[in-house]
């Protein structure tokens, strides 16, 4: 994982621009959860939000497609532009949304079905495949894409739930990108791994990165430090500092993040 | 009302004890209860339970063996040859019991002496007409036999009842005493009490256990009696139920097919009825509803589950069988005429899926917020509509939740008696026409039991067989229902 | 992480605007309206079932509570009183001079409709005999205006609810079509009025003859007394059980087993209950058939499942640190359950009790069996001993009996007592929905 030295990180210019947030404001009933955030997340590129427990990063990554509509009680005001186009706009169908932001969740939540039809799932009911030797191709990049080809392909037909924790997560990897987003969100991907399964899906975000923009939400700032070239910190629901990775790391520019950073708050 | 007293004088003993262990308590304390390893209560309570349980322990066994003991001391009076077939003897037997109950009578009312009883002969005459005077009816003259078993009867009886008040108060008095000796300043009262009810508590959680031996021996005796009857092959494969109405004719065909197919078929209806509309309910509820509507929704929903069987069977009776015979019926809105009469599978199997919607529903509801939320979410996230989400990944993921709550909705359709009685018709046929009375394995267990038949007589004993079947089928149901359902928590847990 | 392959070429992915609803969105989402709508139609179908239903017990029930009423006011001098009981047939002159009465009444106010005793008797009953009796038993009433409630025979107050149309009216034994002129004419002079009937909420019931004077009360009382055995049995045997399974059972092969019992004894059907009291209460023990303590001991054992699961989930509810402080200063275990656990559980246990009585007391099945049905509940009980010992019905088993009957006007008082029932739940109900809301508590 030597080539993740922070010298190699290219940060997108602004004609990559993929999302663009501007004051979003979160409440979960009275509760304000995220306060005016604005935010420019930049193409192929590898975002990571961290912060303490309970500073709306998960909120946050949960608006950019839409997940907090399926809470009743979250309400979401300010804008959030993919590619230019407002993503809550009344015309927009969070669904269609969702096949282009994919997310991986905090724990590995494979169906109760087998590791094929975890994969074929989305492609499915998106339509993605004309005939099955479409979704078999589709299934077999994704399982490559998500490195677990290998390890799956004897076996497509057990159920995905039959893997181990790593290989769990990196399933949901695989049906994530088999409905071919734009934008990939990650809850916390690795949080219920052990660190060998965490090396490897560490490994996958970096490659991945070369066809998404990934935001990742991560309470491990060794992991920001080592797959992001992106890093925003989260406090309290504000946004407090926006930066490039190895900046935010070495150089922080508000005191909060210093104190997070040196492990005084969090 | 002897037993009464007894147990009166019982309680009067065991309020004494509890007064003199508390008194001895103290006073081998020398008045300092801090002396004692127990509350002073304890020790009362110690010397009072020590009298009265043991005794009436006692007082209880003693009563359910008296009577057998009796019976055969009179029973060895009757002559062999008035009593050739056993069940004979114990219709000759029921007959002393009520001439001794009449003698007892006639002493109590007419003031009969003891003297004059045992001088009493068939001869005298008008014997059958003193005791219906005292109100035993008897079917026949008493036989001179019979005259005597009951006067040994009645003088047996007579003395177990006294040997019993004897024995129990003993019993008691010594527990008292005993137990009054046991204490001193060291004895751990608060222990022993509490072991005792220890012993209570098991008991009553025992009574379950009791329940169920009582219902399957109860069951397999009766049942056991109809096979000696009636063949057990043309039982269980007979395609024929007409039972004879004459009481101990040989004609009865008492197969139980028609009857598991009515039930059978009953139960199809109920469950094509509940299990759509009570499943897309509990998915809406559950998955798209508004707190406010779920929470006006639910329980009205499950009102339908508290309402008693008795209004269903009425209901179906009379509201729904003459309006599906309105629609199906003769002159009927269809104009098909396929319904004679309002009594019909479809009636009985209609309001019975009315009753189980909610069985139905909530189950389905727990079991598919069982699911765990990450489900849900994988599945959004990847771009599902909601209904997606419900069909391809919740309902499979709920399945085997699912399939045993129906299991459990299925048996109670096959328990359900009130609306097959009330709401299916009394024939017993095997016909695929949904508009057929047709009968069912509990209603003839009811119309079994309640005919004028008499309890000995295979039409009769046919119930308890039916019952047995009943049994073994709801519980190997439930059994493997319940099996399923708690497979399907685990995983989730 | 060998094969994970960058240059496998993209799967090509959905709609690129977000803006625009693509032809198969288009089809997913009505799909998803669909199954929405099936979701909101299944809910709508099963309210509408229990809308139904209510309907139909109301419309059918209330006019149980209603009676109709001849009354008239009426004085016999004494020359007719002694007239009358010269005769022979006394008590058609008795008849006769009700029907004179009746004539002159409405003559006063003017209608004019010709009827004699055998009308009379087929609208309300031998009116004859009740007005001798009536005059033999007060002698001091004859001279005096006395106003006398007749009750109406029971196709008289049909056609007065308009469930009988003269269409209908078929001339017999029971009712013929110019009957009902007088009807006609006696409801408008007021003399047929209605009134509530508070025969049918205390009265007995009565033979298959006389479906109008029918009542539940005695029925009530048997169920009453039902549930008194049922709450003197299973609260105290139910609790014990699972004090002693939740707070003191060792995991065993035994306890085990009584727990599978106790969850399978909860799904037998209660008609299998019902053929165990039939054997053991009634063969073997030689109880009384159709005697309340009979149909509580079997509704205990039916009760006694509910009531363990529900105090078992109560006991559960109290938090161990409760236990584990009580313990901490130096109470025996039997103390800590007793003194702070149970009285802590006790609202749980209550509505769950009240609950399962409330099961009990709709139950119907099992009474069939232990001969509560077929027995007709004319008295009532003299005392808390034949309370309990005396042959009874209970409402549901007289509800069965009134449906079970041939003559359609016991249908009415069927439906009638479904009511009383229904009310008897519904306030078992609230009063557990107030207990729980009064004492719930978070710990």
């Amino acid at each position: 994982m030597n080539d993740m030295t922070p010298v190699n990180r290219k940060l997108g210019t602004m004609q990559d621009l993929k999302i663009s947030a501007r004051g979003v404001q979160v409440y979960y009933g009275d509760n304000h959860a995220i306060k005016d955030v604005s935010v420019d997340i930049a193409h192929k590129t590898v975002t990571a939000f961290i912060g303490p427990s309970g500073c709306g990063k998960s909120t946050f990554l949960r608006c950019i497609n839409r997940m907090n509509d399926t809470i009743d009680v979250a309400r979401v005001e300010g804008d959030i532009l993919i590619d230019g186009e407002d993503i809550y706009d009344p015309k927009v169908d969070p669904v269609q949304l969702r096949a282009k932001v994919g997310m991986v969740f905090q724990k590995p939540n494979p169906f109760p079905k087998s590791i094929y039809d975890n994969v074929a799932y989305g492609p499915k009911i998106h339509g993605l495949a004309r005939n099955k030797a479409e979704l078999d191709e589709i299934v077999e990049k994704s399982l490559r894409k998500a490195a677990l080809w290998n390890e799956a392909k004897d076996r497509l037909n057990a159920p995905g739930t039959g893997l181990s924790g790593g290989q769990q997560q990196r399933l949901c990897i695989a049906r994530a990108i088999a409905t071919a987003p734009e934008v990939l969100l990650m809850d916390e991907p690795c949080s219920a791994l052990d660190p060998i399964a965490t090396a490897q899906v560490e490994e996958l975000i970096d490659e991945l990165r070369q066809s998404f923009s990934v935001v990742i939400v991560t309470h491990s700032m060794q992991q920001a430090a080592r797959v992001s070239q992106k890093t925003a910190f989260f406090h309290l629901g504000n946004l407090v500092e926006y930066d490039d990775t190895d900046k935010i790391f070495t150089n922080p520019q508000d005191s909060r993040t210093e104190s997070y950073i040196s492990g005084r708050i969090g | 009302m002897s037993n009464m007293l007894i147990m009166l004088i019982l309680l009067g003993l065991g309020v004494v004890g509890f007064f003199l262990g508390r008194g001895r308590a103290l006073q081998v304390a020398g008045g300092d209860r801090r002396e004692l390893h127990s509350l002073p209560v304890y020790y009362g309570a110690h010397v009072g339970l020590n009298a009265v349980v043991p005794a009436a322990m006692l007082l209880f066994v003693w009563l359910i063996v008296q009577p057998f003991v009796v019976n055969n001391a009179a029973s060895d009076l009757i002559a062999a040859e008035s009593a050739s077939e056993a069940g004979d003897l114990s219709l000759i037997m029921s007959d002393v019991r009520r001439v001794a109950e009449g003698l007892d009578l006639l002493a109590s009312t007419e003031g009969m002496s003891d003297a004059a009883i045992a001088a009493l002969s068939v001869d005298d005459g008008n014997l059958r007409e003193r005791l219906a005077g005292v109100g035993v009816a008897l079917g026949a003259d008493v036989q001179a036999d019979t005259l005597e078993a009951a006067k040994r009867y009645r003088a047996v009886d007579a003395t177990g009842d006294m040997l019993r008040t004897i024995t129990v108060i003993l019993v008691a008095l010594a527990g008292l005493a005993l137990s009054w000796r046991l204490i001193t300043p060291a004895f751990r009262a608060r222990n022993t009490v509490e072991k005792g009810i220890l012993a209570v508590l098991i008991a009553a959680a025992t009574i379950a256990i009791l329940t169920t031996v009582g219902i399957v021996l109860s069951l397999i005796f009766n049942t056991y009696e109809f096979f000696k009857l009636y063949p057990i092959g043309e039982f269980f494969f007979g395609l024929s139920w007409s039972p004879s109405f004459s009481g101990r004719g040989g004609s009865s065909e008492l197969g139980i097919i028609p009857l598991l197919w009515g039930t059978f078929y009953i139960s199809i209806i109920a469950l094509l009825v509940a299990v759509p509309i009570g499943l897309f309910s509990a998915i809406y509820l559950s998955e798209y509803a508004s707190r406010r509507v779920r929470s006006i929704a639910k329980p009205l929903l499950e009102v339908l589950a508290g309402i008693p069987t008795i209004v269903y069977g009425l209901f179906a009776l009379l509201t729904v069988g003459p309006l599906l015979v309105d629609v199906f019926g003769q002159d009927g809105a269809l104009g098909v005429n396929w319904m004679q009469g309002g009594t019909a599978v479809i009636t009985a199997g209609l309001v019975m899926g009315i009753m189980l919607i909610p069985f139905v529903s909530s189950l389905s509801d727990d079991i598919i917020n069982a699911v765990p939320q990450a489900m849900r979410d994988g599945s959004l996230g990847l771009g599902a509509t909601h209904s997606e989400t419900v069909r391809q990944v919740i309902i499979p993921a709920a399945l085997p939740g699912i399939v045993g709550a129906i299991l459990l909705a299925a048996s109670r359709a096959i328990g359900e008696t009130m609306i097959v009685v009330l709401g299916a018709g009394a024939a017993a046929r095997l016909s695929l026409n949904p508009f057929d009375a047709m009968t069912t394995v509990t209603a003839k267990i009811v119309s079994q039991l309640t005919g004028d038949s008499d309890f000995a007589s295979p039409e009769a004993l046919v119930a308890f067989a039916l019952g047995i079947t009943l049994f073994v089928v709801t519980l190997a149901l439930n059994v493997f229902a319940l099996y399923i359902v708690r497979k399907y928590r685990e995983q989730y847990e | 992480m060998t094969d994970a392959t960058s240059n496998a070429p993209a799967i090509k992915g959905t709609a690129s605007s977000l803006l625009t609803e693509s032809p198969l969105m288009k089809k997913r989402n009505a799909a998803e309206a669909r199954f929405r709508m099936y979701g909101v139609i299944a809910l709508c179908i099963g309210l509408g079932f229990l809308v139904f239903l209510a309907v139909s017990i109301l419309r059918n029930g209330i006019p149980a509570f209603t009676q109709t009423v001849v009354s008239v006011e009426f004085t016999l001098t004494q020359e007719q009183f002694d007239e009358a009981e010269s005769k022979m047939l006394k008590t058609a002159a008795y008849t006769e001079i009700f029907v004179n009465g009746v004539t002159a009444q409405l003559q006063e106010r003017g209608l004019d409709v010709p009827f004699d005793g055998g009308t009379i008797e087929r609208l309300m009953g031998k009116v004859g005999g009740d007005l001798r009796s009536f005059y033999r038993d007060n002698p001091e009433a004859i001279g005096v205006p006395t106003t006398f409630e007749l009750p109406a025979a029971s196709r008289v107050e049909r056609y007065l609810q308009g469930n009988l149309t003269r269409e209908m009216v078929v001339d017999g034994r029971f009712l013929e079509a110019a009957d009902l002129d007088v009807v006609d004419a006696l409801a408008e002079a007021g003399i047929i009025t209605s009134a509530f009937d508070w025969n049918f909420i205390t009265g007995a019931d009565t033979g298959v003859d006389n479906p109008g004077g029918a009542g539940i009360g005695v029925s009530v009382i048997g169920s009453f007394f039902m549930m008194l055995v049922v709450l003197v049995l299973s609260l105290p045997i139910g609790v014990a059980a699972s004090i002693y399974l939740e707070e003191f059972a060792p995991r065993n092969r035994f306890t085990d087993l009584i727990e599978v019992n106790i969850s399978n004894l909860a799904a037998v059907p209660s008609i299998v209950f019902g053929i165990l009291g039939l054997a053991v209460f009634i063969q073997f023990a030689h109880l009384p058939q159709s005697a309340p303590l009979v149909g509580g001991l079997v509704l205990t054992l039916m009760t006694l499942p509910t009531i363990v699961i529900s105090t078992r989930a109560a006991l559960k509810a109290v938090p161990p640190s409760i236990r584990d402080a009580a313990l901490g200063v130096g109470a025996s275990k039997m103390q800590a359950v007793f003194h702070h656990v149970l009285p802590l559980a006790m609202p749980g246990i209550l509505t769950g009790t009240i609950i399962g009585l409330a099961q009990a007391l709709g139950e119907t099945a099992p009474l069939l069996l232990i001969g509560m049905v077929g027995y007709v509940a004319r008295e009532y009980p003299d005392g808390f001993a034949s309370g309990l010992l005396d042959p009874n019905s209970a409402m549901p088993a007289q509800i069965y009996t009134w449906a079970a009957r041939s003559d359609e006007a016991f249908f009415e008082k069927a439906w009638g007592g479904i009511i009383v029932l229904l009310l008897f739940l519904l306030t078992m109900n609230l009063i557990a929905i107030l207990l729980r809301r009064k004492f719930e508590r978070r710990w």
